[in-house]
């Protein structure tokens, strides 16, 4: 065989390249939370907190007990404002407008920014009308019930409940509930879907579902995790916020630590702290 | 009901295990080009294969990040623990390749002005078709889990082993011409790099036979020879 460049030797098939691993690169910041600390009465619970959350992706936040990472998760939608005492300073700039301003209707904020919690907590209802029920009080009720089939659909749960949605969502199970409680979050459209340890009263088959689940529901919602599960957010997040305790003569208060690409926290933290964490040395 | 689970996990493996495929096909063009060169005291394609090397080097960090990655976020256990780790070192010994084609083609530049021995160049030529082969059959025994093709790997290793000892007869049967005696010296260890190139795949071999039994052992090695 006469060969006189590389290019007509053995011609090969080129596997597809790598998809992009995601990044916050170009992406449009959905919080941007300048200098905000929150207190409970006169105790500081985290402090001075500095990050900016990007559309469509996961951001997980992680770190010991106690280190603040589900108030400041909560300070996302004024859900503290719910807790008597509960004081916000600094900011929270979500597409660029302080949730915490003057005439900003928090419930507006809650319709744009959903949460998931812990436990899941269903209605005493139907499995449809828990994810009716946002969607009749906001008034909207056109097209009912191809929203409440999308909604379903989207949490991975639709041809679970398909044959059963005037069944009791009582009947379901820990991690169905779970994907109904995040399908009532979702059924809304908000923009941001916030999750506060979404996994942690599941066994590990629910739980991977719904980190499944989160890996397809990024494409459409930006999603922020807060997670005791290191591995969980090793495993979803592409960025990964710690957030440790940081001592002081009055107790203590949460500090974000680092917080950069998962892989990253996960491969090189910058911080000592971080390291001693993700090592499980300390923390 | 045995639903697919972690499906970004078993992606990024699949993905990871293209990639490495693809650079086993690039280290088989370099090889092809590098016989090619040597064969034809071709400067120029010597050159390219010097510059291709790059691309298989830049291959070679590409899968050791998803590897990494792979080890930092997704813990894996069982068999795709062991594919991680097969997939790591196996990524290794395909680097080593390209290296090996390297060494050849900056020897075939220095002494490609030198009048070549035919019958070298010929038994040079048996012996890349006989790495390629080598190589092929460890990326596809890889590919198909194939334990029985992983293990032949050991008596082809054979046949470009003893087209080493032959090389190297024949150098010592012109050694006495000193026109010829760098020439020859140099040919020596190209025929020594490609004698490695198949050492290479043997290892593959061998990573292809921990992925499927789960047990760490060498084929053959000095100490215990093959037949042995």
């Amino acid at each position: 065989m006469d060969t006189d460049t590389m290019d007509e030797v053995a011609p090969i098939e080129i596997a597809k390249p790598q998809e992009a691993k995601r990044s916050a690169a170009g992406r449009e910041v959905v919080f941007d939370t300048r200098d905000l600390s929150i207190s409970y009465g006169k105790s500081l619970a985290v402090g001075g907190v500095t990050l900016k959350a990007y559309e469509n992706l996961v951001t997980a936040i992680i770190g010991p007990s106690g280190c603040g990472k589900s108030t400041f998760l909560r300070s996302l939608n004024r859900m503290n404002d719910l807790i008597p005492g509960a004081r916000v300073d600094g900011e929270v700039l979500y597409h660029d407008q302080n949730i915490y301003a003057n005439g900003v209707d928090p419930v507006e904020v809650r319709r744009r920014i959903g949460m998931v919690f812990q436990k899941p907590n269903p209605f005493p209802k139907s499995i449809y009308d828990n994810v009716a029920w946002g969607l009749r009080v906001l008034g909207m009720k056109d097209g009912l019930d191809d929203r409440v089939q999308r909604a379903l659909t989207q949490a991975a749960l639709w041809d679970e409940v398909k044959d059963r949605l005037k069944k009791g969502a009582f009947g379901l199970s820990g991690g169905q509930q779970q994907r109904l409680c995040i399908a009532r979050a979702i059924a809304v459209e908000p923009d941001v879907v916030l999750l506060d340890e979404p996994a942690s009263a599941l066994d590990p088959i629910a739980t991977a579902k719904i980190e499944d689940l989160m890996h397809e529901l990024k494409n459409d919602y930006t999603l922020v995790i807060v997670t005791h599960n290191m591995q969980q957010a090793a495993r979803v997040a592409d960025m990964t916020a710690f957030f440790s305790l940081e001592r002081t003569e009055s107790g203590g208060h949460g500090v974000l630590v680092e917080y950069d690409e998962t892989q990253k926290i996960f491969t090189q933290p910058s911080d000592k702290r971080t390291e001693g964490y993700v090592t499980g040395r300390f923390g | 009901m045995a639903e697919q689970m972690r499906v970004t996990f078993q992606d990024e493996l699949e993905q990871v295990e293209a990639a490495l495929q693809e650079e086993g096909d690039y280290v088989l063009r370099s090889l092809r080009a590098t016989v090619n060169a040597l064969e034809q005291a071709d400067s120029e394609l010597a050159d390219e294969v010097i510059a291709f090397d790059d691309e298989i080097d830049n291959r070679y960090f590409s899968i050791q990040e998803g590897i990494q990655s792979l080890l930092a976020r997704q813990t894996p256990v069982a068999v795709d623990l062991r594919l991680v780790l097969a997939m790591l070192h196996t990524n290794l010994h395909l680097e080593r390749m390209g290296d090996y084609c390297v060494t050849i083609a900056k020897l075939t530049k220095l002494a490609s002005d030198a009048e070549q021995d035919e019958r070298l160049v010929q038994a040079f030529e048996e012996m890349g078709q006989r790495a390629e082969e080598m190589i092929r059959v460890a990326l596809v025994s890889f590919q198909r889990r194939d334990l029985a093709g992983a293990s032949s790997l050991v008596d082809l290793d054979e046949l470009i082993d003893r087209a080493n000892r032959r090389a190297v007869e024949r150098v010592l049967d012109f050694a006495d011409d000193v026109s010829k005696r760098e020439w020859g010296l140099r040919m020596i260890i190209v025929s020594r790099c490609l004698e490695r190139i198949g050492d290479h795949a043997v290892d593959i071999g061998e990573q292809t036979a921990y992925l499927i039994t789960g047990e760490f052992r060498e084929f053959t090695d000095a100490s215990h020879p093959a037949g042995s």
